[in-house]
């Protein structure tokens, strides 16, 4: 459900953008989601795609780059990207996400 | 080909704006706020009653529902400050929201102000409201498997309050795998377990409520 909030935000931060910026069209989006964000690619696709006719960014197409998660040991610096809460070399329960919070536009393809 | 062009910014900058300006001026107010997140029905509401009568704390809270001012009733019955958002089939709060809903509340003199977030998992975890942080609830009716299968608010909250304990003798609750579980996701947050109806554990709660209103008025 809240995918479609993530479109609007995409949406209004893109048409903002565009008008200052003079584009004449944006082709593409491209996103980058961590899988430890809880957001299903093909919903805020089919969002985006809703929302967008009739608005300058008709047409333009969604990309969604999906970042795997990875953990850092706090205590040896051991990385591992499985959704295990202690470190598999030395059982740490410390631990810091590297990746996998993502939730960014990463950049845009537009005509000008 | 068009033009490539590098964004890198967050897709949510927009509500981190106004997520940072309240934070901003909560700092400034020394309020603590704190974005209450649970099932519907798991006693989020109820929580709130118990503290307004056993607690001590003077405080507000915002009230997010799709729908109703039920539960802005229950809490002005007891004399709390109280606004209610509807967000009309709306599935989380966001924070231009609450920077409105700020300014219908007598902030002055508060320890504390909830925000008792829209009955959801999923959601109202993902959206930063400007709190200082999220306090998720759960009750043992819901099961004890709840944290692994809707892990990013167990992961995300700063406390655990575990709701209904007065159920237990009922219920096939798996406290041993619900307290691995948790600690799985968060090796830090105190996992609290209430009967919000009988009032024990709260003072568990208002201890912590008191170290954290204490922290946040050292600034």
């Amino acid at each position: 459900m809240h995918e479609v909030s993530l479109a609007e935000s995409i949406v209004n931060a893109l048409l903002d953008m565009k008008e200052e910026q003079g584009w004449k069209s944006v082709v593409e989006v491209r996103l980058r989601i961590g899988a430890l964000r809880q957001v299903f690619p093909e919903i805020l696709s089919f969002a985006f795609e809703a929302i967008t006719p009739g608005t300058a960014l008709e047409g333009a197409r969604l990309v969604v780059e999906d970042v795997p998660l990875s953990f850092r040991c706090e205590e040896c610096g051991t990385v591992w990207d499985e959704d295990a809460a202690l470190c598999p070399a030395c059982g740490s329960m410390h631990r810091e996400t590297v990746a996998g919070m993502e939730l960014d536009i990463e950049s845009v393809e537009v005509e000008e | 080909m068009g033009k490539i062009v590098t964004l890198q910014q967050s897709i949510m900058a927009e509500d981190e704006k106004f997520a940072s300006s309240i934070r901003k001026a909560n700092q400034k107010r020394g309020l603590l706020m704190v974005n209450i997140i649970g099932s519907p029905g798991c006693g989020k509401t109820t929580l709130l009653e118990q503290t307004a009568k056993s607690s001590g704390l003077s405080f507000g809270v915002i009230e997010g529902d799709l729908a109703t001012n039920r539960d802005a009733e229950r809490l002005h019955a007891l004399g709390v400050p109280t606004v209610q958002v509807n967000t009309h089939g709306g599935c989380h709060l966001q924070a231009h929201v609450i920077e409105k809903a700020l300014e219908s509340l007598p902030l002055d003199g508060l320890d504390v102000l909830f925000i008792e977030n829209v009955g959801n998992l999923v959601c109202p975890a993902e959206f930063d409201l400007g709190e200082d942080f999220k306090a998720a609830v759960l009750s043992t009716p819901e099961g004890a498997d709840k944290p692994l299968k809707y892990p990013y608010l167990f992961r995300s909250s700063e406390v655990i309050l575990l709701t209904k304990t007065d159920l237990l003798p009922h219920l096939p609750f798996d406290m041993k795998m619900f307290e691995e579980d948790v600690r799985s996701l968060n090796q830090t947050a105190p996992v609290l377990r209430i009967d919000g109806i009988g009032g024990q554990g709260m003072s568990e709660w208002t201890d912590f409520l008191k170290g954290r209103i204490a922290e946040k008025r050292r600034g």
